[in-house]
């Protein structure tokens, strides 16, 4: 199997967010800002790619009807990881994500990717997917999170844009979050019917 | 049988093994845990009590809750003076907004730190935020308008020389600027974040409920040492 | 008094801080399932009884187990668990009752268990400190009651325009999802009118 391929499909192709169509709680609720967006796509990932390699470990004795709530303990068991040691360590973002760090837990991309693929699939390839998987969310996020956190705060990565304008605030709100992800898939459904 | 044992048996076992997992890495991370929020407070009873000297601190029940508080005293003019620190919380707008508050021995705020509080970035949130004198521009062109490292947010700033004897008002002038100082400290007001009246009420409210709370438990001090300050 | 405050939390949680339209949860099931009435109806029903519920056994769990036991770290593991057994409960009774709604809802019923507004309703109960009030448990649940009201009427909202849209002239790059985003934006915009407002 490519290798490549599977890291890259996460990023435009399959992009969870923009083209699956899943984990869109978080995006919409953490891009607030670009910080916030970073710090959120790093622990996501973690999980994810934790996840993935752990389920595609297990996938030879986990009995077929109960591997969700097995799944769930998996996934909630890296989630609690991170909580704890953003909480020790970084106790900034810890406060600035607040209950999106446990929310992790029911973020759909990650118990859809356990499902889908590293159920079925071997070891390296699922945590190839998980890392591409995760970037894609990132990307998308840190998209969204630039063109709120410039349009409603008036900010960039907590710095003044233009001194002495006043922003937006209906941007870094839900209203903004919505607009912003409606157009961005506009966007792509008119990027991809010109290549199409 | 067969079908319900052995899926319990291995549910069972990720859960234990979860647990022990987490319960390793709950080990690891507590101390720190532990640590950042003594160091926080600690740096916010030093902003709030400048130069005073901690004499006593105390974890006492007043009205079925719990009321922490300090009492500072240092020297001046030769004579000693008190002033008083207690932990507040009120309802905002996304959960309890928690302060550490510093008052001197005539009612008037020393100072606020707001410790803990959800509410919605953007808005409520901005309560901790800092005026930066720096753009995002000038950060990158290399330009620095003044150390943001200590600044402290503008929301918390404005509490500092009011009186809590009279009522605190909020007057909905905008983002503090340095122009509206002397009109706030005659009306005893503060400036609301816009869009976020109800954070700064939830602090005003905690503000008003910790005094009270303050004097209960200083008169209880006052009684129970026979009399003698 | 205790009734008001009740109200309060009610109107709070349906109205000022819909859990859909300002807090940005439950989206997934949000977008999916309100293209028609009758199945937004189904679905708000099923989430309903299964945050109140939640509400219910995470509270207790938390204020009788984790704190006693000093492991509140297993919160997040513990919460999640609780709801997976109350949505797989929650199927079996659904399949034996209506089997037509089971049909309509498919996936999105098992979906309910990473429904983010579920999980969410069970932690923000923790963190809005109703585990040291007197009345804890039944403001917790009242609050599950509201997220699951206001979750629900943010869906038949949606699914009623939802109706209407598919009779409308769409462009086509717009159709789908970019175009019902950003009727939730408008949603969301009316909703922020709620902001602010003084219970």
């Amino acid at each position: 199997m490519n290798y490549w391929s599977e890291f890259k499909k996460g990023i435009w192709a399959k992009n969870p967010i923009l083209v699956i169509g899943i984990g869109m709680c978080p995006t919409l609720a953490v891009s607030t800002s670009v910080s916030n967006a970073f710090w959120m796509t790093l622990a996501t990932t973690f999980v994810l790619t934790g996840s993935n390699l752990i389920v595609s470990l297990v996938k030879g004795f986990v009995p077929d009807h109960i591997r969700m709530p097995i799944f769930i303990s998996i996934i909630a068991t890296f989630v609690t990881v991170v909580e704890l040691m953003l909480n020790a360590f970084q106790p900034g973002v810890f406060k600035a994500l607040g209950i999106f760090i446990p929310l992790i837990v029911v973020n759909c991309i990650i118990l859809g990717r356990a499902e889908e693929f590293a159920s079925k699939n071997g070891i390296i390839t699922s945590m190839l997917d998980g890392l591409g998987m995760g970037l894609g969310f990132g990307l998308t996020l840190s998209a969204l999170a630039f063109v709120r956190e410039s349009l409603g705060a008036n900010k960039l990565f907590g710095l003044t844009l233009i001194p002495g304008m006043q922003p937006s605030t209906a941007m870094i709100l839900a209203p903004g979050a919505f607009f912003t992800l409606g157009l961005m898939l506009w966007g792509m459904n008119v990027i991809n019917s010109r290549k199409g | 049988m067969n079908t319900i044992i052995k899926p319990t048996l291995i549910l069972t076992a990720v859960a234990f093994t979860a647990a022990f997992v987490l319960s390793h890495v709950e080990k690891i991370t507590y101390p720190n845990i532990l640590k950042q929020k003594k160091e926080k407070q600690d740096k916010a009873l030093l902003l709030i009590l400048p130069g005073y000297k901690i004499i006593k601190e105390n974890k006492t029940e007043i009205d079925h809750a719990e009321f922490h508080y300090w009492i500072g005293e240092k020297e001046v003019e030769g004579k000693p003076v008190k002033a008083y620190a207690f932990i507040a919380a009120s309802a905002g707008y996304g959960g309890p907004v928690e302060s550490i508050v510093g008052v001197d021995e005539h009612n008037r705020i020393l100072g606020i730190s707001i410790l803990n509080q959800t509410e919605t970035p953007g808005l409520g949130a901005r309560c901790m935020e800092i005026a930066s004198q720096n753009t995002l521009f000038g950060k990158l062109m290399g330009v620095e308008n003044g150390d943001d490292g200590n600044l402290s947010p503008w929301f918390q700033e404005q509490f500092s020389g009011l009186s809590l004897d009279s009522g605190i008002n909020i007057l909905k002038k905008g983002d503090w600027s340095p122009a509206m100082k002397n009109e706030l400290m005659e009306r005893n007001a503060i400036t609301s974040i816009t869009g976020a009246t109800i954070t700064g009420r939830a602090v005003i409210r905690s503000l008003d409920s910790g005094f009270i709370k303050l004097q209960k438990a200083l008169s209880v001090e006052l009684n129970s040492a026979g009399g003698q300050k | 008094m205790e009734i008001k405050i009740l109200l309060g939390i009610l109107i709070s949680t349906i109205f000022i801080n819909n859990y859909v339209l300002s807090q940005m949860l439950g989206l997934c099931p949000f977008l999916g399932v309100s293209k028609k009435l009758d199945s937004a109806l189904g679905m708000g029903l099923a989430v309903i009884f299964v945050m109140v519920m939640a509400s219910f056994f995470t509270y207790l769990i938390y204020k009788f187990i984790l704190i006693p036991y000093d492991i509140v770290y297993l919160s997040t593991i513990s919460f999640i668990l609780v709801i997976a057994a109350l949505v797989q409960l929650v199927e079996m009774v659904i399949q034996k009752v209506s089997p037509s709604l089971y049909q309509a809802l498919g996936i999105f019923l098992p979906l309910i268990t990473t429904n983010c507004a579920v999980l969410g309703v069970a932690l923000l109960n923790i963190n809005s400190g109703f585990i040291t009030s007197k009345m804890g448990l039944l403001e917790s649940m009242v609050q599950g009651l509201g997220a699951g009201l206001g979750f629900t009427l943010a869906l038949l909202l949606m699914a009623g325009i939802r109706e209407r849209l598919e009779l409308a002239d769409i462009p086509k790059n717009l159709k789908g999802l970019p175009i019902t985003f950003i009727t939730a934006g408008l949603l969301a915009l009316a909703f922020l009118g709620f902001s602010g407002m003084k219970i």
